[in-house]
């Protein structure tokens, strides 16, 4: 790799970049961390225009001269519109928004398949049921297969990529948060401070995970996904704590902390202007195979039966689906390949940034 | 070194009573008793009145707050009594001895493989850095160490016991051994074997791709030294200059990566072992959990801590040992 400028201030034209404009510049020259990195932002996409891509509710109809978004309720129930559950509906517009207003019109997502329920016959006109127990190979209609239950996994896996892209970016956003203060503390306070967190942090590194998660959602009662990420960040926020107390402990000895002291600055100003900026980038790189770790964690929790209740939609709901019967193989391949191509998206992105921000492999480089 | 090696005993003995101490509160907080489980398993004719349900409440102690439970059992620990498994109806130590022999015998030999395989590998990949085929490597390696262990499982399930049912390569789905008792010792040992093969490749694949990952990026570092440079001046042969002056100096944390992969050595793997139904260490942790054991649960529990705790202290006694310069005072 070259260097991107020639040192010395009069040399560039350009003015010097900042930190994060070097790493960036970098990170963009790594093939393989740029595919990591669009393909976490294609996931984004589907997971954001999932009820667009497969749903059994009209993206938008007009019905009795008002427009509608039906769509909407697959983000959250309440936003389904009540003219519709007053009119009784009952989940199946085709049908309804013909019968009750002849003149409705209606545009449909790409794929007419719930992901949470199966679809009947001639629900939309001329669509078979869909096939339920292990009839349901993939086909032309169901692009993925359908499980037990006959709901199409093309759109239980279109739906779940919300759920595991939430997970990843939420959990380790409380984790990064917890891990991040405790690792502040400890490093920049040192003596009991630091004595008593290492002990907690060790503790916590020492509980099996899998009795502290389960423990922890049980607690919690009904497992919703939002208290998995909860948990989820709850527990992940040690190997972030530790990188945060070395990198404090290394930066507070030094000159510019020093000259910071001198002029008068407090604690909070030495921790949040001065040490913080420059410890942030080596966290990130845990943070982002964190990310990786927390959606693997998600699946495989679900994946043994402890996730969301069913009809959730997730990744590794699908796989427990499979576990009760292994011929049905596209309930392994589908959701598999997903869930091994985010957590290998994730990793690759950590990976990249590792590179384009440690300045040990810099200097190796030149 | 003593008095280093008292200090740490100290602190992990605090650590070891905080860590039981959670584990107990939480456990404890998972609704659900081992008699309430065991009742719900059980059919309705045979569920127990309310009186003997106290009773029996009582003979286990769950009548009592969490915290004194707790304080009784530490005491029976301190005297070496884990206590006995209530649906299990069993010593918790018999039933953590009956455990470790299969799963040391697959972390075991999944350890050995991954050291077999992952030296030369990352050797190999040190070696030759930057060229297509060592592309082509480190990225499969990198690809194999994000397949999630359970999707491996499942596909190799699929694959072996499914796809290749009634070919030489059917593999067996779960289980330890399908013989008999009658069996002659060599065509059991070949019956485990069989089953043995998925869970292996199942345990291995991951931590291969990770150590051989390690020592290879270890390897490029050392690699660009000026005394690497000295010695291949002096004519030392590519492969003495890899393996004696080189591979050498990456041998510290490779000591401190073997003590840190203690617990897991007896601990076994959870899912692997529920996934493929290997009677270990892994899947009594996962039933016993299942089952609300508490006192199983709490002996796994202070074995892995200790374990942890012991492989921290090994990899911190041994760095030392290894690298002169550093001093453990």
């Amino acid at each position: 790799m070259k260097p991107d400028h020639t040192p010395g201030p009069l040399a560039s034209e350009k003015p010097p970049r900042g930190f994060w404009a070097e790493a960036w510049s970098r990170f963009r020259r790594m093939p393989l961390a740029m595919a990591g990195l669009v393909f976490v932002c294609f996931l984004g996409v589907v997971a954001v225009f999932a009820p667009v891509i497969a749903g059994t509710k009209p993206v938008a109809c007009r019905y009795k001269g008002s427009i509608y978004f039906p769509c909407l309720a697959y983000y959250n129930r309440a936003w389904e519109p009540v003219v519709f559950t007053t009119d009784k509906f009952r989940g199946e517009y085709p049908r309804n928004l013909k019968e009750k207003d002849p003149v409705s019109w209606a545009i449909w997502p790409l794929v007419f398949q719930d992901p949470y329920r199966t679809v009947r016959a001639d629900e939309w006109p001329g669509l078979p049921a869909n096939p339920a127990r292990d009839r349901g190979r993939p086909d032309a209609r169901n692009l993925f297969g359908t499980n037990q239950a006959g709901v199409d996994v093309f759109a239980k896996m279109v739906h779940g990529t919300l759920v595991a892209l939430l997970v990843g970016f939420v959990s380790m956003g409380i984790a990064g948060l917890i891990g991040i203060v405790v690792g502040a503390l400890a490093g920049y306070f040192g003596g009991v401070v630091d004595m008593v967190i290492s002990r907690v942090t060790e503790v916590v590194m020492c509980v099996p995970t899998l009795i502290l998660i389960l423990a922890l959602l049980a607690v919690v009662e009904k497992p919703t996904i939002w208290k998995m990420m909860a948990v989820l960040g709850l527990t992940g926020w040690t190997s972030i704590s530790r990188l945060m107390r070395a990198e404090f402990l290394r930066l507070k000895s030094s000159e510019f902390v020093t000259a910071a002291r001198a002029l008068g600055a407090g604690h909070s100003r030495i921790i949040f202007r001065h040490v913080l900026p420059n410890a942030l980038a080596p966290v990130m790189v845990p943070i982002t195979f964190g990310i990786a770790a927390a959606i693997l964690t998600e699946s495989g929790l679900s994946y043994l039966g402890f996730g969301q209740p069913p009809p959730a939609a997730s990744w590794g709901s699908l796989l427990n689906d499979a576990r009760s019967n292994l011929t049905m193989w596209w309930l392994v391949l589908y959701p598999g390949t997903a869930i091994f191509l985010a957590v290998l998206a994730f990793n690759l992105i950590g990976e990249g940034l590792q590179k384009a921000t440690d300045p040990r492999l810099r200097e190796a480089r030149k | 070194m003593i008095h280093y090696l008292l200090r740490r005993l100290a602190l992990g003995l605090v650590t070891l009573v905080l860590i039981s101490f959670l584990v107990y509160g939480l456990i404890r907080a998972i609704p659900g008793t081992p008699l309430t489980v065991e009742a719900g398993e059980t059919d309705i004719s045979r569920k127990l009145s309310l009186e003997n349900e106290a009773k029996r409440k009582a003979a286990y102690g769950l009548d009592k707050p969490w915290y004194q439970a707790y304080f009784i059992w530490l005491s029976h620990v301190m005297q070496g009594d884990l206590g006995r498994s209530v649906p299990k109806r069993a010593p918790v130590a018999q039933l953590i001895g009956d455990r470790i022999g299969p799963t040391l015998a697959l972390s075991g030999s999944s350890l050995l493989l991954t050291w077999a395989i992952a030296v030369p590998l990352g050797l190999y990949t040190a070696a030759r850095s930057g060229t297509p085929d060592e592309r082509a490597t480190s990225l499969v390696l990198y690809m194999l160490y994000s397949v999630p262990t359970f999707v491996a499982a499942l596909a190799l399930q699929v694959m072996f016991s499914i796809w290749a049912a009634g070919t030489a390569w059917e593999l067996p789905l779960f289980g330890m051994t399908s013989g008999t008792p009658d069996m002659t010792t060599a065509a059991w040992l070949g019956d485990v074997g069989s089953h043995a093969i998925l869970p292996l490749v199942c345990m291995t694949y991951v931590s291969l791709a990770w150590y051989s990952r390690f020592i290879s990026t270890n390897l490029q570092e050392v690699l660009r030294q000026d005394y690497i440079r000295t010695a291949r001046a002096k004519g030392a042969g590519p492969i003495r200059v890899l393996v004696s002056h080189a591979f050498r100096n990456t041998l510290i944390p490779l000591v401190t990566l073997l003590g840190l992969s203690l617990p897991a050595l007896l601990g076994g793997s959870v899912i692997v072992e529920q996934i493929f139904t290997w009677p270990g260490m892994g899947r009594l942790f996962f039933e016993s959990i299942r089952q609300r054991d508490y006192e199983t649960i709490m002996g796994l529990t202070l074995m892995f801590s200790v374990l942890t705790l012991a492989g921290q202290l090994l990899a911190d006694i041994l760095y030392a040992w290894v690298d002169p310069r550093v001093s453990l005072d």
